[in-house]
């Protein structure tokens, strides 16, 4: 740009408009502010939760929201309570009996923890995929198919289980064989048929604890494909810890770390919550940017 | 020599073969005597016991003479205990497994007693066992000497074996299908009953028969509760009743050579049943097997 | 595999085309204004550049978050490497262009010469098909194309010396010197845009080959480098 006197004499005249001005394409998507602009409310507002094991306080004071129809990505080191945290969305935490959850989760208007809230309910609309691919030793037509027969939604199912393959994109890959043992599929494939047979209940949110960390290169990429694909329909939390991963995946994501106490008790706290690129560019909280470069953790 | 090379010290090695050797060498000798013993045994029996094996050693009821004694009284007293034995101890069984595993919580006091009570129950001597029944169900009850009395002691004899084999086949079924289950909405019932159990029946199964079998072959108690050794008809659920071992036992103890013919005979009897029992046990197990 | 990622390329490349095109149209409303002297059209351009600059600033964001996030690499990386610096490139033809409007305004009330103003149609010309041949080269990776740019560039050079040796001709008559000395800054503007467009056609090599030659290396102005 020219600067100079030039710059001053030049007369300020209202343009004609014969350049017709071209509405920016980028700067709907690229500014967080447009974004957070048109959000819907968030689908989970955590406030000071804190988990104990016994008498160990495994996670302390983690007050975030989980934003609507986006990915969102917890990740930190070994330790730093990001699947402790991820379990108290669906209660799962419940199963372990010397687990005690306090603080509060709202899931939309509702109160997770109300002692009026029966678990079973909650995992029905939340629903969880797991590290490792755990489908049941069944078929996999009745892999998918357990979550409708549980939940008594038992007309029209074999569309509700070819819609769930359809949409973890696996039907073309299994159609043929819906009969036979689902522990026959590769790794990948039990994965993707682990999100189906989430699908089949109809969540509203999808909950996955390190999802792709037992497959290959190949299988992540799938899995991931297909995160960004089911954005448009379900909320996903996800787990991980690979940071390259959070970066792909995730609108916002939330770094975790660990705070080791005097006694030598580590505690996970939550360390910084923001925009993916945010945390991924210029990343506020030292501890992050010493994480997501590799220099500590 | 030196006694260190790149490939490390020579005589270290040399050690180490002689320590393998002498650990493979008692492995095998372990096996040949349990093999030896069990070769001359069954060698034994069927040199005795097949001559006697007819159509009308299993038919015909015992007689005091040895020609024309049979086990058939015997051989229904052990299949209708078999049955009853599965009846009464599998569902008992694996209800106080999925109790034990699936429900209760570890923590509390009342049921960590429970598990140590069951594992010293299933450490107490058959006999015991015995005189419990004669004491509760013979007497206490008023039961009498009849068969069902000898099934319900069996039934107490094996149930804590039942019990730890079906833990045992809960255990192994993976906590990430009971997750996986819960996740999807189910219901702690509908996790049990859908996937954990079907998971767990081949552990289950095979546990259950390897106990029944060793139930089979137990005399004391039912000596206590009071099996007759000579009946001449067939047994029921409230009369009178025998049992293989308890025939073995008796036509052992005969003076007559020929009587002692019949005893390897049904012994040979007694080894077949357990036998299929076993190779049931097995095929459940291939038939069924999973991995995860 | 890894559609988000391969979407998120396939936008970068269109934005960095859709930026040439209204640079593009940026140089030949800047031409227009100079050659018919019009203040009006060149304040157009001028704010016309805030476009241009949103675009390039929302571009260097987008790459910046893609590097950040989908960590490119191999014929990725040389793509967004390829669309960063492209990016930088038409840029400064937009300020070029800005320049020029600028220009024009300064020396609209002065007296012109017309042989001056056509030469500048010409080398225009030139540049915008130059800036053209640039921008379908890279999306066709066609590095035939993009070398040729060196040749044409060529034409803009001598262009920009001929109007130098005019100018210095106005030398001697007195209404013209100021005119002058803004016109030789036009031309000199006329001939970066030259520059600029085969700097883009140097990303379209590396893009394609992995290799970096300078088409017109001005230290070794005897020879092209590659």
């Amino acid at each position: 740009m020219l600067k100079g006197d030039d710059m001053e004499t030049a007369q300020a005249t209202e343009p004609a408009v014969r350049l017709d001005r071209v509405e920016p394409a980028i700067a709907d998507r690229s500014d967080p502010a447009a974004v957070a602009a048109v959000q819907v409310p968030p689908v989970f507002q955590v406030t000071g939760l804190s988990v104990t094991y016994g008498s160990h306080l495994a996670l302390a004071d983690v007050t975030m929201d989980i934003r609507s129809k986006a990915v969102t990505a917890f990740i930190g080191p070994s330790g730093c309570g990001k699947s402790t945290f991820i379990r108290c969305f669906n209660r799962l935490n419940d199963l372990i009996p010397s687990a005690r959850v306090t603080g509060q989760v709202l899931y939309h208007e509702d109160d997770l923890y109300s002692p009026t809230v029966d678990p079973v309910e909650v995992r029905k609309l939340i629903g969880m995929v797991f590290q490792k691919p755990n489908p049941f030793p069944k078929s996999i037509y009745d892999n998918v198919a357990f979550g409708p027969r549980v939940l008594r939604r038992k007309d029209e199912l074999d569309g509700r289980v070819e819609m769930a393959l359809r949409r973890a994109a696996l039907w073309d890959e299994v159609k043929d064989r819906l009969k036979t043992n689902a522990l026959s599929l590769s790794g990948g494939q039990q994965q993707r048929l682990c999100i189906a047979r989430c699908l089949a209940v109809e969540p509203d949110v999808i909950l996955m604890d390190e999802p792709a960390s037992a497959l290959d290169p190949i299988s992540t990429s799938a899995i991931e494909d297909l995160m960004h694909e089911l954005k448009t329909d379900y909320t996903i939390v996800v787990v991980t810890h690979n940071m390259q991963q959070a970066a792909r995946v995730a609108e916002m994501t939330a770094f975790f770390s660990v705070d080791v106490g005097e006694d030598g008790q580590r505690t996970g706290v939550l360390v910084e919550y923001d925009e993916t690129q945010t945390i991924f560019t210029t990343p506020a909280d030292p501890r992050t940017e010493g994480y997501v470069t590799g220099r500590f953790g | 020599m030196t006694s260190t090379s790149a490939l490390g010290s020579r005589r270290a090695l040399t050690q180490d073969r002689v320590i393998n050797w002498l650990f493979l060498s008692f492995l095998a000798l372990s096996l040949l005597v349990g093999f030896l013993l069990l070769g001359a045994l069954l060698v034994d029996v069927f040199r005795k016991g097949v001559g006697e094996l007819s159509w009308s050693f299993l038919t015909n009821p015992p007689s005091s003479l040895p020609s024309r004694a049979g086990a058939r009284p015997a051989i229904l007293g052990t299949i209708y205990m078999m049955i009853l034995l599965v009846v009464l101890t599998v569902p008992l069984g694996v209800g106080t497994a999925i109790y034990l595993e699936e429900y209760a919580n570890k923590n509390r006091w009342y049921n960590r007693w429970l598990e140590i009570n069951i594992q010293n129950l299933a450490g107490v001597p058959s006999i015991v066992y015995g005189i419990l029944g004669l004491a509760f169900l013979v007497r206490g009850l008023g039961l009498g000497r009849v068969l069902l009395a000898g099934a319900l002691i069996l039934t107490l004899l094996v149930l804590p074996t039942v019990i730890v084999a079906a833990r045992e086949a809960l255990r192994a079924v993976p906590d990430s299908i009971r997750q996986g289950a819960f996740a999807l909405g189910a219901s702690q019932w509908q996790v049990v009953s859908r996937q954990v159990l079907p998971a767990a029946i081949p552990g289950i199964a095979t546990g259950a028969i390897l106990a029944l079998a060793r139930a089979i072959g137990e005399t004391a108690p039912l000596l206590m509760v009071g099996a007759l050794a000579f009946i001449a008809f067939n047994p029921t659920i409230l009369g009178d009743f025998t049992a293989l071992p308890i025939q073995i036992f008796q036509w052992i103890s005969r003076p007559q050579e020929e009587f002692r013919h019949k005893a390897a005979a049904a012994i040979i009897v007694l080894l077949a049943l357990l036998l299929v029992m076993n190779a049931f046990a097995v095929w459940i197990r291939n038939r069924y097997e999973r991995r995860w | 595999m890894r559609a988000e990622f391969q979407q998120d390329l396939d936008d970068l490349e269109a934005e960095l085309q859709g930026e040439g095109s209204i640079v593009l149209r940026s140089l030949r409303g800047a031409l227009n204004a100079l050659e018919t002297q019009d203040v009006e059209l060149a304040d157009e351009v001028i704010a016309f550049d805030d476009e241009v600059d949103d675009r390039y600033h929302g571009l260097e964001k987008r790459i910046e978050q893609l590097i950040a996030r989908q960590t490119p690499v191999a014929t990725d990386l040389r793509l967004v490497l390829a669309v960063l610096h492209s990016n930088m490139h038409l840029e400064r033809i937009g300020d070029q262009c800005v320049t020029i409007a600028k220009l024009t305004k300064l020396t609209s009330h002065l007296e012109t010469k017309r042989s001056l103003i056509a030469g500048f149609e010409e080398m225009g010309s030139r540049a915008e098909e130059m800036l053209r041949v640039a921008l379908e080269a890279f999306a066709n990776r066609d590095v035939d194309a993009a070398r040729s740019l060196s040749e044409l560039d060529e034409l803009i050079d001598r262009g920009n010396r001929d109007v130098t040796k005019q100018v210095l001709g106005l030398a001697g008559q007195p209404g013209m010197q100021e005119w002058g000395m803004r016109m030789i800054v036009v031309s000199r503007c006329l001939e970066r845009i030259g520059d600029n467009a085969v700097d883009i056609g140097e990303q379209t090599e590396y893009l394609v080959t992995g290799e970096f030659t300078e088409f017109t290396d001005a230290s070794h102005p005897e020879g092209r480098a590659h």
